[in-house]
């Protein structure tokens, strides 16, 4: 292989890569703690409508959302510029004393690929950690909250200091299985024309004309990093589950 | 709105043969591959379990759609398997053409069925769902306890006789998360519209390239919706009919 060097724009690709999944998976976690807050609200209509999108969502295949979402956020911008604002609104704000003039145009109808790609994939992320995080929530015994009631501790409380952090351990197995999903779902990115791993070997391909080497390499690399993070996610499994321990030991 | 819809309906339904042709055949071959591999992976043999290991770790560790390209476009790579002429043809020839004939014959046939974009999309499926599956059926062959095969072996069964008694069981109690992985396969169908083939998906991003239209992807998630909906309908009667015999206590 004389070529190597061509591994340098590949290091870069796999940073695009990266950077995809760890932003989807932050904004795909909150999205998904939203998700099932919503659900699980007692006004039903609201969790109806939110059960019936994530269904909907879970039956799409993935490379449709992908390039719905990238050829879909542009039209949007379009739709808003003329129905909503027609083609340029002018504002104007009354303050006390004088006037704040604002004029709204939407000028820019490109949209960042790498953007389009993170919305895609935390949405999709979020539509399935919803299901782990509801199972967890439902895991977490009444007894806990009552108590916490009884504390006097107010409900917003009660959820981030109390419930939260024992819902990491019965969601975290979950988690960490869709994570490796979304790694394996960053490949589909290439399709909108982020330059990841897969559009990065594509290229390198029609240079060197060495297919089955340079996917096999990209393979490789997708197969590392899920290896690595597998690792990772056992010590943070371990970990969550130490305070279970000497009870096993004890039935032992 | 709603009669452009209809347009893009009609002209998306001609994907379909596709899209359920290679969902329908992979998801049957990765389930027969797979009820294969988990019994293999009862036996303790270290080389029968390291093969299969490494099988799964490599096709549940990376992407479906490198798998895609590695099988479609991977093979052109070689010359082995495209020109029947090469030196190495003819240094073999020289001492065994017989042989040499067949293998030559076999070659041919295998570089022709790889430039077929359906044969290769079906072999990336079923080798990416074999994997999945046998994760699942393994699970739930080990899931099965240890009671079952004690009381198999104190009537008198062997190995062999006692599997076919707890395989049925097992794989009826894997139904379930089984049935995630038939509606994984068909979602994946959707990503062989980037090896050339026609299918749903491929017709959605062909219309998308003439009018550039919301309303296609509209028309066809609702054609994939309809698919998935049905398949999950169908496999939860299955569910329901093989674990009616726990439903009567």
């Amino acid at each position: 292989m004389q070529d190597w060097h061509t591994l340098l724009p590949l290091l870069n690709a796999t940073k695009i890569t990266l950077l995809i999944a760890i932003c989807a998976l932050f904004a795909g976690l909150i999205l998904s703690f939203i998700i099932t807050i919503l659900e699980s609200w007692r006004f039903k209509p609201v969790s109806w409508f939110v059960s019936i999108c994530v269904i909907t969502i879970r039956a799409l295949p993935e490379m449709l959302i992908v390039i719905a979402i990238y050829n879909g956020l542009p039209l949007m911008l379009i739709f808003i510029n003329d129905t909503l604002f027609n083609g340029g609104m002018d504002l104007t704000i009354p303050l006390y004393f004088t006037e704040l003039s604002l004029h709204l145009e939407v000028t820019d109808y490109n949209v960042n690929p790498i953007l389009c790609g993170i919305i895609a994939l935390s949405i999709l992320y979020a539509v399935y950690a919803s299901q782990t995080l509801r199972g967890a929530l439902k895991a977490i015994p009444a007894g806990q909250k009552q108590a916490a009631q009884v504390l006097g501790l107010s409900k917003s409380r009660t959820f981030i200091r109390i419930i939260i952090p024992q819902m990491w351990r019965y969601a975290l197995p979950g988690l960490g299985n869709q994570w490796l999903v979304l790694l394996k779902d960053t490949a589909l990115v290439s399709l909108i024309a982020v330059n990841d791993i897969m559009l990065q070997t594509r290229s390198i391909i029609a240079n060197t004309r060495e297919p089955f080497t340079w996917y096999l390499i990209a393979a490789t690399v997708y197969l590392i990093i899920s290896l690595l993070s597998q690792r990772v996610l056992q010590y943070f499994e371990t970990r969550s589950l130490y305070f279970e321990q000497p009870q096993t030991v004890s039935e032992k | 709105m709603s009669d452009k819809f209809f347009y893009y309906l009609s002209h998306l339904i001609n994907g379909l043969p596709i899209t359920i042709s290679l969902s329908l055949a992979g998801i049957l071959s990765a389930c027969i591959i797979s009820i294969g591999l988990s019994i293999l992976l009862i036996s303790k043999r270290w080389y029968i379990i390291h093969p299969i290991r490494i099988f799964i770790t490599v096709f549940t560790g990376t992407p479906l759609l490198v798998q895609l390209f590695l099988i479609y476009y991977g093979p052109a790579q070689f010359q082995v398997t495209r020109e029947s002429s090469s030196l190495l043809w003819q240094v073999f020839y020289y001492y065994n053409p017989t042989q040499c004939y067949i293998l030559r014959e076999f070659l041919h046939y295998l570089w022709q069925l790889l430039s077929y974009p359906w044969f290769c999309a079906y072999l990336a499926l079923t080798l990416n769902s074999a994997a999945y599956t046998t994760l699942i059926f393994h699970g739930a062959l080990k899931a099965v306890p240890q009671g079952h095969w004690q009381a198999c072996s104190a009537l008198g069964m062997n190995r062999t006789q006692s599997l076919k008694v707890i395989l049925p069981y097992a794989l009826k109690r894997a139904l379930s998360s089984y049935s995630n992985e038939v509606i994984f396969v068909v979602k994946g169908t959707a990503l062989t519209s980037t090896i050339t083939l026609m299918d749903v998906m491929g017709y959605n991003q062909f219309l998308n390239g003439q009018y550039y239209d919301f309303t296609i992807f509209i028309a066809t998630g609702c054609i994939y919706i309809l698919i998935n909906g049905l398949l999950s309908i169908i496999m939860r009667l299955l569910e329901k009919k093989a674990l009616a015999f726990e439903n009567n206590q």
